[in-house]
C-alpha cells in the first residue's frame, strides 16, 4: 500500500527499476537520549565495578544515542519508495522511541529489568520492537552510544554481514 | 577483494507528485514533498567498488577515471537541475533517493573502468539514505522481490 494512516489503498505496481537482479535499502536515522547503569546484580559490588568501571556507577549515566533502521523491499512504482517515511517514522516512534527517549533503561524499560541495557543487549531489543514493521522487511539496525562506538544486529543474518 | 568508496556532493531540487492520484491524496501520501514548487536537498553520494588490486598500479580501479565518470555521469546531468523536469532517466518517476539511487546504479555500472559496483549509496539528507546493490553481493539476502513486502 502507498501510505499507511486509514488512507486509501493504491494497487501496487512495482517499478521496473527494482528488477533487473537490484536490491533495494533505505536507511533512516534517529535520535534518543537515555540513562544507564551497567549493573550485574549476580555480581559483587566490587566485580561490578571491576567490570563495568565507570558506567557501574550506582547514580547513572546517559547518552546522546543514535539508531539507524535499514529496511528492503520493493520499490512501489506509485510512489517510488520502498515504504512511506511517515509510516516509517511512525513505527519506530511508536515501538522504540517512546519507550526509550528520555528514559532510564534500567528503570523505565521493561526489558532491562533483568538484563544488563549495554548497547550490545539495546540492539537487540530494538531489532525484536522493530522486525514487526508490516510494511517493509527489516534488515539490520546500527546504534551509536557515542561518536565513537557503535554497535550492528541483523537478527539471525547478522553471521551474514561478517562472512 | 578491496573495497573503495569515492564520494561526491551535488544540490538538486524536486518535488514529489503522482498525476493519478488526486491533488489530496498526493498531500497525504507525500506531505510536505508535495509542495507544488518542490524543494531541494544537498545529496551525497557514495559509490562503492570492489576489486582485487592490479599487481602494476596497485590500485582496483584507477580514481581519477571513477571521478571523471561520477563528474560525466552524476554531476552534469543532476548537480544544481531539477530532478523532475531535467533528468531523463527519472521521467515518469518519483525522484525519492530510492529511483535517484537505482537511476544512478545503471548508469554507472555499465561504464565503470575497472572492479565491480558494489554499493550506491545516496544520502538525501545525514538522517536518510538509499543503497544499492546488485543482489548477488548483497550479503546472501534475498532480492528486493514483491514477497519481501
Amino acid at each position: 500500500m502507498i501510505a499507511a494512516e486509514g488512507g486509501a489503498e493504491v494497487r501496487r505496481a512495482h517499478s521496473p527499476g527494482s528488477a533487473g537482479g537490484l536490491r533495494v535499502e533505505l536507511g533512516r536515522r534517529y535520535r534518543f537520549a537515555a540513562s544507564h547503569r551497567l549493573h550485574n546484580a549476580k555480581l559483587s559490588a566490587a566485580q561490578n565495578r571491576e567490570l563495568y568501571g565507570k558506567c557501574n556507577n550506582p547514580h547513572g549515566h546517559g547518552h546522546n544515542y543514535v539508531l539507524e533502521v535499514v529496511v528492503s523491499g520493493a520499490v512501489e512504482a506509485a510512489t517510488g519508495m520502498i515504504a512511506n517515511l511517515a509510516d516509517l517514522d511512525a513505527y519506530v516512534e511508536k515501538q522504540v522511541l517512546n519507550d526509550y527517549d528520555h528514559k532510564s533503561f534500567n528503570e523505565d524499560v521493561a526489558t532491562f529489568r533483568d538484563v544488563v541495557p549495554t548497547t550490545e543487549n539495546v540492539c537487540m531489543d530494538i531489532f525484536a520492537r522493530l522486525k514487526t514493521f508490516p510494511l517493509a522487511k527489516l534488515e539490520r539496525i546500527r546504534v551509536e552510544e557515542t561518536g565513537n562506538n557503535s554497535f550492528e544486529y541483523a537478527g539471525e543474518h547478522t553471521e551474514e554481514i561478517v562472512s | 577483494m578491496v573495497l573503495l568508496t569515492r564520494k561526491i556532493e551535488f544540490a538538486a531540487s524536486h518535488r514529489y507528485d503522482n498525476p493519478n492520484l488526486s491533488p489530496e491524496e498526493n498531500r497525504r501520501v507525500f506531505g510536505k514533498c508535495n509542495n507544488p514548487h518542490g524543494h531541494g536537498h544537498n545529496y551525497t553520494l557514495e559509490v562503492t567498488v570492489a576489486g582485487e588490486p592490479d599487481p602494476v598500479t596497485g590500485m582496483v580501479l584507477d580514481l581519477k577515471d571513477l571521478k571523471e565518470l561520477l563528474e560525466r555521469e552524476v554531476l552534469q546531468r543532476m548537480d544544481h537541475r531539477n530532478l523532475n523536469v531535467e533528468v531523463p532517466e527519472l521521467a515518469g518517476k518519483i525522484p525519492t533517493c530510492e529511483n535517484i539511487a537505482l537511476v544512478i546504479w545503471n548508469l554507472l555500472e555499465p561504464k565503470l573502468g575497472g572492479g565491480k559496483l558494489h554499493r550506491v549509496r545516496l544520502y538525501e539528507s545525514a538522517d536518510l539514505f538509499a543503497d544499492c546493490y546488485r543482489a548477488a553481493a548483497s550479503n546472501g539476502h534475498a532480492p528486493a522481490a514483491e514477497e519481501a513486502r
